[in-house]
């Protein structure tokens, strides 16, 4: 009751927008039948529950929908481009560039972010956390000049007059006439297809969490000790690995200055990040903290995609990055303190410490994830 | 006013006599929020929570009233800002986080503990504030009896029976679901974060990072601060502050940064030293007051 309630809601907010042009009676939907159930959305049992806003609950027709507008370039300006085509499964949802170019040719100036576990992604979306929600973040790409470069009022009326999606939109949220068609709603289908982007638990280091301590081996499990700092007592050094990247997702959806880029002073940022969003300084050259699941998949690496293999990413923390005034004070202190130096230095990792990290990280691939039916390409 | 205070030591917390009031379940788990960002929030579930104890308390007819605490970060007194410097002993340290679990908050009357709530997540430095100034946290819990309490008890991080709990066991939006503030190699959650740099020699160039993660069942502290609150009609409100300075100085004597040891809470959870000197010390950190 509560669910249909909201649902009702739901799309009683969405329907007071975009109102229909003088005289366009639309199309009446109500042959159609509107029976939502809720979708039951699958995640490992020793990972977090999921949120899930109580204005746009996840049903099974809101999903189909969702895969749909995801997966369709009938949203881009030229029909070129879906929000696919920099976010396949197969690259864990990236699209394996440095940075991502739109349907003119355009480059971006930050790489596709990976989607895989967004649903847990409740501090702000994009490398500055500028959108606050899924719902707001679907809608931004379409109308970006250098990605989707078309408006969503063309794309609303190419669905109104679609063969399939006026029927697709009264299963999913019980519209009664294609003028209640809106962009919020298409956004807050393609929301409820990117929440149930889970992982599916079965990548090793997940077996190895839930009691097949032998699925690793000697290199792997050193690397994990240090990776959650709890190699002291076994003599490995600690590679402050989690506390940006936390938790069984394996980020905390934080921002931070990991020392990528040499700055006198917080104006000498090339790319702002966080800060260039929030107008604060002393969050220039901040940015989220990708999950690392599936983290071999998703190269190149940053922001700016500089770096190409985990190997450049292992080094580039062993060297405890460049300076800037707000560089993250965890990254001076990977590996072991060196004792006598004050101030205290740290001697970074050797060739075997972060021959381990990389066989770890490469523990947290997913197929079953990039593989799963449920979540490819619904056009094919 | 100054406030008394003394190491709750046994720990035998039994829920008083108040124990049927509605209120213990809803206010168990409080995301406790900077007051100036989520008041729609707020007031939606004060909404909520009024229908929930008006219902469920019309058999009780003790007069009922707020109490608000709002927990505050200083630095020498002062309103702690990120990335500002403080003189620290001989050198200067900026500060760039702080956060802390808050659990078993009770009002006490005597020995007698009111319990208001179970835990809490306090965030003075979140990413969404638009300044650098930490911000203040309040959070309100109605339907408290009216009566003269002698004082307060605070909880600092997780109690044992909650922390050998995970993330997965709670529901979006509490406070012990958050993924990155729980150590999984340790089995623990970080029961506060305070992280920063120092700059030893005062030439503008940071030495070292700070970074203070306390966590592990041996350094949860409880502490009773003794002060005369008065809850009647109206709202009653309750300041809590921490003064990272008086952290920091230790039996009258500054934690030694010099010392590059002192940086960190540990790096084994089996020799947590420098988190329980802090633990230890977070009572003579806590100033509370009306």
């Amino acid at each position: 009751m509560i669910f249909m309630l909201a649902l009702g809601a739901a799309v009683w907010h969405s329907c007071k927008k975009d109102d229909p042009a003088p005289g366009d009676t639309g199309t009446d939907l109500r042959s159609i039948a509107y029976d939502p159930k809720p979708y039951t959305v699958i995640k490992p049992d020793h990972f977090p529950q999921v949120p899930i806003p109580a204005d746009n609950p996840i049903t099974v027709d809101g999903v189909q929908l969702g895969r749909r507008l995801f997966y369709d370039p009938i949203l881009s300006g030229d029909s070129t481009q879906s929000c696919a085509s920099c976010h396949l499964p197969q690259g864990s949802f990236t699209d394996n560039l440095a940075v991502s170019v739109g349907i003119d040719g355009i480059a971006g100036r930050r790489s596709a972010m990976s989607l895989l576990n967004i649903a847990y992604a409740t501090n702000g979306l994009f490398w500055d956390g500028r959108s606050p929600s899924l719902e707001d973040q679907a809608l931004r790409p379409v109308e970006d000049p250098i990605e989707m470069h078309n408006t969503w009022t063309n794309v609303v009326a190419k669905l109104k007059v679609h063969p399939t999606y006026p029927a697709l939109f009264r299963k999913a949220f019980g519209i009664n006439n294609t003028n209640e068609m809106t962009k919020e709603l298409a956004a807050k289908a393609m929301a409820q297809f990117e929440r149930i982007l889970i992982s599916s638990g079965t990548s090793r280091f997940d077996r190895y969490l839930q009691g097949e301590k032998d699925i690793l081996d000697d290199d792997e499990l050193d690397g994990k000790l240090m990776f959650f700092e709890e190699g002291g007592s076994v003599g490995l050094p600690d590679a402050q690995c989690f506390h940006c990247h936390g938790g069984l997702t394996l980020t905390g959806n934080q921002y931070f200055n990991n020392g990528l880029t040499e700055a006198a002073t917080l104006e000498d940022f090339p790319d702002k990040g966080r800060g260039g969003f929030n107008g604060k300084a002393t969050d220039n050259g901040k940015f989220r903290s990708p999950t690392l699941r599936n983290i071999a998949l998703t190269a190149p690496y940053m922001h700016d995609g500089r770096f190409q293999t985990l190997d450049e990413v292992i080094e580039h923390y062993s060297r405890h990055g460049k300076n800037s005034p707000n560089k993250d004070p965890l990254i001076p202190q990977v590996g072991y303190p060196i004792p006598g130096t004050s101030p205290l230095q740290y001697t970074g990792l050797n060739a075997s410490h972060k021959k381990a990290l990389v066989k770890f990280l490469h523990t947290l691939t997913d197929t079953t994830f990039v593989n799963n039916p449920d979540i490819q390409n619904p056009f094919f | 006013m100054p406030q008394l205070c003394r190491p709750l030591v046994p720990r035998n917390s039994v829920p008083g006599a108040l124990k049927r009031v509605c209120y213990f379940n809803y206010t168990s788990g409080t995301e406790f929020r900077g007051t100036h960002y989520n008041m729609k929030k707020i007031l939606f579930s004060g909404l909520l929570f009024s229908l929930f104890t008006f219902s469920g308390c019309l058999e009780d007819s003790a007069p009922v009233n707020d109490v608000t605490i709002t927990f505050k970060a200083l630095y020498d007194g002062q309103p702690l800002e990120k990335y500002k410097l403080y003189d620290y002993n001989t050198y200067r340290v900026q500060f760039t986080r702080f956060n802390a679990y808050m659990a078993n908050i009770a009002l006490m009357n005597g020995n007698t503990p009111l319990p208001l709530s179970e835990i809490g997540w306090v965030d003075f430095t979140p990413d969404s504030a638009p300044t650098d100034k930490a911000v203040d946290v309040s959070v309100t819990f109605n339907n408290v009896p009216e009566g003269n309490y002698t004082g307060i008890r605070l909880g600092y991080g997780v109690p044992a029976s909650l922390n050998a709990k995970q993330p997965k066991d709670f529901a979006p939006g509490h406070p012990l679901s958050r993924e990155n503030e729980y150590w999984l190699g340790w089995g623990s959650y970080i029961f506060n974060k305070i992280e920063g740099q120092v700059d030893l020699n005062n030439n503008g160039v940071f030495d070292g990072g700070l970074i203070y993660h306390c966590g592990s069942d041996a350094v949860y502290r409880e502490y009773l601060f003794d002060l005369p609150v008065s809850v009647k009609a109206g709202a009653a409100e309750i300041v809590v502050e921490f003064d990272l300075k008086k952290l920091f100085v230790i039996n009258g004597a500054w934690l030694d940064l010099n010392n590059p040891y002192n940086h960190i809470t540990s790096n084994d959870v089996a020799d947590v030293v420098i988190a329980k000197k802090l633990m230890d010390n977070f009572d003579a950190a806590t100033t509370v007051k009306q």
